[in-house]
């Protein structure tokens, strides 16, 4: 009885592979369906809202829209977070689950005015 | 403002000076010519520069995951690249010649990418306001100034010890360099969902804070986690475990097979 190759199967290794690939990223990629969304806004190098209450012991979607014409980087220490958002568009985060308690985040670019917390509760 | 420039500047650079530092340190005792550094920082800059220009367009690929999908695929391949480093250390001479200074290169190259892009995005939002070229510019230079100046003391901390004293130091230094790598990309897909996580696992932030001075240069060189998850933890020591039992195979296989060419 002859051995059996992929070759038979009329598929070359390296795209039997990259489907490897893809169906393992696919299927660790969680389902977002159950993950509440919030929203904040970069205005005038402030964020709006500046104190943004989220669920505890959950994961939320945040999209953040910078509607200055630059660019700021939306960074949090505490929460592991660290973006670039060019002027005129949006992004989005992912944070948590968060244990209750406050969450400082900030604008690296204008660190003396874009200031806010995430109050998880 | 001015302190803010310094920060940001300092931040950015803190980590490719590091490793260019250690990298350079490596050249003068394995006798390879420290002149690769220029072609490195040249093709980094180049492609910082297109990366930056680029970012926009970027960003919103797979629902706007695509700026740490790329920048996590660009820090795994600096790990890889410096676990190889790593294991060419440990060995046989000819094979280090051949390959380990095109893998410096492409490893600095590739570490200047995702700072230097920031620094671009940075400096042309700055610049676009009137009067501030100066201000940039000197507080800019400053904070490079503070950022060159860790890896200048790096590379002369390891340069004036005795080579086996320095190897093992070098080696140290560039697997913790490459897991801290690993460690940022897996901590970008996480900030997209691409890796899930639950609770962390502990909060070391009373002893070290990430926001601290000390907080900062540990994350960027070695991608310190304050609260990290259990996830992160996993894949941090399978990042070492890889290097470390990477060196190890090639040092028997090395072994075995000079064994093998002896009468």
């Amino acid at each position: 009885m002859s051995k059996f190759h992929f070759r038979q199967l009329g598929i070359p290794m390296t795209r039997l592979f990259g489907i490897l690939v893809l169906t393992t990223v696919f299927s660790c990629m969680p389902v977002l369906a159950d993950t509440p969304e919030f929203t904040l806004t970069i205005k005038d190098h402030l964020f709006y809202p500046s104190e943004l209450k989220v669920p505890a012991n959950q994961k939320v979607r945040l999209l953040i829209i910078n509607e200055d014409p630059t660019p700021e980087e939306f960074e949090s220490y505490e929460l592991n977070r660290e973006k670039v958002i060019l002027g005129g568009r949006r992004t989005v985060i992912f944070v948590g689950p968060l244990r209750p308690g406050e969450y400082s985040f900030f604008g690296e670019f204008n660190m003396s005015t874009a200031q806010g917390i995430l109050i998880a509760e | 403002m001015l302190l803010d420039i310094v920060i940001i500047v300092l931040r950015e650079t803190l980590e490719a000076s590091v490793l260019i530092g250690v990298l350079l340190s490596v050249s003068r005792h394995t006798d390879i010519n420290l002149l690769w550094i220029f072609p490195a920082m040249i093709l980094g800059t180049a492609a910082a520069l297109f990366y930056a220009l680029s970012l926009g367009e970027i960003s919103e690929w797979f629902d706007y995951a695509g700026q740490e999908v790329i920048n996590a695929g660009m820090q795994y391949i600096i790990y890889a690249l410096l676990g190889c480093i790593v294991c060419l250390l440990f060995s046989i001479e000819k094979l280090r010649r051949k390959y380990v200074k095109g893998l410096m290169v492409a490893a600095v190259a590739m570490a200047m990418v995702r700072e230097g892009s920031e620094l671009f995005v940075f400096y042309t939002a700055f610049l676009s306001q009137p009067g501030s070229t100066l201000q940039a510019a000197t507080s800019g230079f400053i904070g490079l100034s503070v950022g060159v100046s860790a890896g200048v003391i790096g590379y002369y901390a390891l340069v004036t010890q005795k080579p086996f004293v320095a190897k093992a130091f070098q080696a140290v230094l560039l697997v913790l360099i490459g897991t801290g790598m690993a460690m940022q990309a897996t901590q970008l897909l996480i900030q997209v969902d691409w890796i899930s996580v639950n609770e962390p696992v502990w909060d070391s932030s009373w002893l070290v804070a990430e926001a601290s001075a000390t907080g900062q240069v540990l994350y960027a060189v070695f991608g310190y986690e304050a609260t990290p998850s259990m996830i992160e933890i996993i894949l941090y020591f399978i990042s070492m475990a890889m290097i470390l039992g990477s060196v190890m195979l090639l040092n028997f296989f090395t072994k075995n097979s000079n064994n093998e060419v002896k009468p």
